[in-house]
């Protein structure tokens, strides 16, 4: 091979020191826009971009790089079991669900996967019934994969996140309707 | 030919291991991290560094044609594969070859050969290096207890189509054949529509010991002594040492002729380990495989040699021969390194990214830190939790002890959890310290005890 490819990729070089937010900060970044009194925040740095809402309605962005549906509980539970107290997602933040609907979190940060492998049909899609022990998606953080579970019989109404997308502590990934 | 500008596919504390090496042969050195290790250590202290993806290893660090493209782009003529990523990826030692760079590892035939478990046991099994006892298919429970009356108990029937240990059933006495035969094969049968099954010999008190080598492709191939990484959780390694002083001399004599006549039966080329379970109980070594890459624990063998292994990793590569003979090496000492995870010990080591506020290592004679990390350093979310090796070397075993016990008390890492305070743990356990452990005794045993403290 010779030349140039034209369909070789470029690279960037890394000069000095970019100022990118770590991303632990967006954890630093939803506190302080929790305690704002703001209702809405959109920040683009470099290629990243980051919408926040108070207001349960919000869509959000379209293709968000990284996705915050709504600001987030701090303290998360460890591992989403059934019988393990709620969730001390504050209600007030949480986005707007239909009364009596549950909410599936994420464990903690991580990647948020809807299959159990590339390219195999998702767990759950909207409109479909799980019972409380159904497997609705996998939060992978450093090779450790969590398979989630519904946590309560019912049909899932909303799905909060979109494959591949980082998800932090606590955060809503679905809400079931239950039955 | 010697080698002048090396890529670096690889991140966190071997990549910046491979950087130092690479200088201190002189090779300029370029590193292609993803855009989440933009600031990580090795990507300032490398003379170049190139964004080659975004953060998740998909699209950065396991794309192997991106990084062959890097490193073209910026006119390297070597490539270091570290471990883990794409460095037992026969793809990315061809893409090397077709674009004229030199990789660092063996032929894509060898790795292609030894990362298939059943050709590398035929390998191993033609180089007379002994394998674990076992059968073929086995065709009744009657066929099951000749076998394993010949084998000796206790034995382990598997499912021939198998995996994650269903369809596995331990049998420890003749009496238990023809029950453990029909259980397995119902097993097997359910979870993978097929009953066939097989036997081994089951080892209940087994030792992972494993040889350092570096072959030169030439038919040169120098060991650099043992290892013994008995202290599992998960199948991980968590503490490893060198030498494996629970194994007496003669056997450590055949332990390594037998690693260094497989590699030269193949006529290995690069840093290799070749892994072996010991059965203490009847002082037989069994073959594993054969990792062709540099690994994580390779520091303590580097302490007891004195050599360094990465280095002649990338003498080979350039087809410069090794820079030792075997009469060279002479091991001295006792090395132990302990792997610090970002993990949470409180909720079964869950991997915790964020960032480190405090990092404070130990320092003093003996002791070496092999680590990416410092004040203010990123753990990203997409990667290892492994965030440093922590090792230590001293006359004796118990002497090694005392030194790792010193430094991790001094270890200070505040912003994430680690595996510090459970290495702290191990290290001052009675029966780690009188060498009395196995690969399940980290989670049968000490974790069991701790289950039982906290009730």
């Amino acid at each position: 091979m010779s030349g140039k490819d034209a369909n070789d990729p470029t690279f960037s070089e890394v000069p000095g020191l970019p100022e990118l937010p770590g991303l632990p900060e967006f954890e630093v970044l939803i506190e302080e826009f929790r305690q704002s009194g703001l209702r809405e925040l959109h920040a683009r740095c470099g290629d990243l971009e980051v919408y926040l809402s108070q207001d349960g309605d919000a869509s959000g962005l379209d293709a968000p790089r990284v996705s915050v549906a709504a600001p987030t509980a701090r303290a998360a539970p460890a591992i989403p079991a059934p019988a393990a107290a709620p969730a001390p997602a504050a209600p007030s933040s949480a986005p707007a669900v239909p009364e009596g609907s549950v909410l599936v979190t994420a464990p903690y940060l991580g990647t948020f996967y809807r299959a159990p492998k590339p390219g195999a049909p998702a767990y759950v899609e909207i409109g479909g019934s799980v019972s409380a022990e159904s497997e609705v998606c996998l939060v992978e953080v450093m090779k450790l994969f969590t398979a989630v579970r519904a946590g309560a019989a019912g049909k899932v109404v909303q799905v909060l996140a979109s494959d591949g997308d980082l998800v932090l502590a606590g955060q809503p990934l679905f809400v079931i309707q239950p039955e | 030919m010697a080698l002048s500008r090396l890529f670096i596919a690889n991140r966190g504390e071997i990549a910046l291991r491979v950087l130092r090496a690479a200088q201190g042969l002189n090779l300029e050195t370029v590193i292609g991290v993803s855009d989440a290790d933009r600031t990580s250590m090795a990507a300032r202290l490398a003379d170049r560094a190139l964004v080659i993806g975004p953060g998740p290893a998909a699209k950065s660090y396991l794309d192997a044609r991106l990084v062959v493209q890097a490193a073209k782009a910026s006119g390297c003529d070597a490539l270091h594969p570290g471990y883990g990523f794409l460095s037992e990826r026969a793809e990315l030692a061809r893409l090397c070859a077709e674009h004229g760079i030199t990789f660092v590892g063996p032929e894509p035939d060898m790795i292609d050969a030894l990362g298939d478990k059943l050709r590398a046991r035929e390998m191993a099994a033609a180089a007379g290096v002994p394998l674990v006892p076992g059968s073929g298919e086995i065709a009744s429970a009657a066929d099951a207890r000749r076998i394993a009356d010949g084998i000796g108990y206790p034995v382990l029937l598997k499912a021939a189509a198998g995996g994650g240990g269903r369809g596995m059933v331990i049998v420890n006495g003749p009496a238990e054949v023809e029950a453990g035969f029909h259980r397995a094969s119902a097993e097997a049968q359910a979870a993978f529509n097929d009953g066939t099954l097989f036997m081994e010999r089951f080892v209940p008190e087994a030792r992972h010991v494993e040889v350092q080598l570096v072959g030169d492709g030439q038919g040169e191939v120098v060991h650099f002594g043992e290892r013994d990484c008995s202290v599992q959780r998960r199948y991980q390694k968590v503490v490893e040492e060198a030498p494996c002083v629970a194994m007496p001399d003669a056997l450590r004599r055949q332990l390594h002729g037998a690693a260094v006549d497989l590699a030269k039966s193949v006529n290995y080329r690069n840093a290799g380990t070749c892994e072996f379970l010991y059965d203490v109980l009847r002082e037989e070594i069994y073959f594993i495989e054969v990792n062709a890459r540099i690994q994580v624990e390779h520091p303590v063998s580097e302490m007891v040699t004195g050599r360094d292994l990465v280095q002649e990793q990338l003498r080979v590569a350039a087809g410069q021969g090794l820079s030792v003979r075997q009469e060279d090496v002479v091991l001295t000492g006792h090395a132990i390194e302990c792997r610090i995870n970002a993990e949470d010990p409180a909720r079964d080591f869950v991997p915790v990214p964020g960032t480190v506020s405090r990092w404070r290592p130990p320092e003093g004679e003996g002791i070496r830190l092999d680590s990416h990390m410092s004040e203010g350093a990123v753990i990203p979310p997409f990667y290892d939790s492994m965030i440093g090796k922590l090792i230590v070397h001293a006359e004796t075993r118990d002497a090694a002890i005392e030194r790792m016990i010193g430094a991790l008390d001094a270890f200070e890492v505040e912003g994430v959890p680690t595996t510090i305070p459970l290495h702290r743990e191990i290290l001052r356990d009675e029966r780690f310290r009188s060498n009395r452990i196995h690969t399940r005794w980290l989670e049968q045993d000490l974790f069991a005890d701790q289950r039982m403290a906290a009730e």
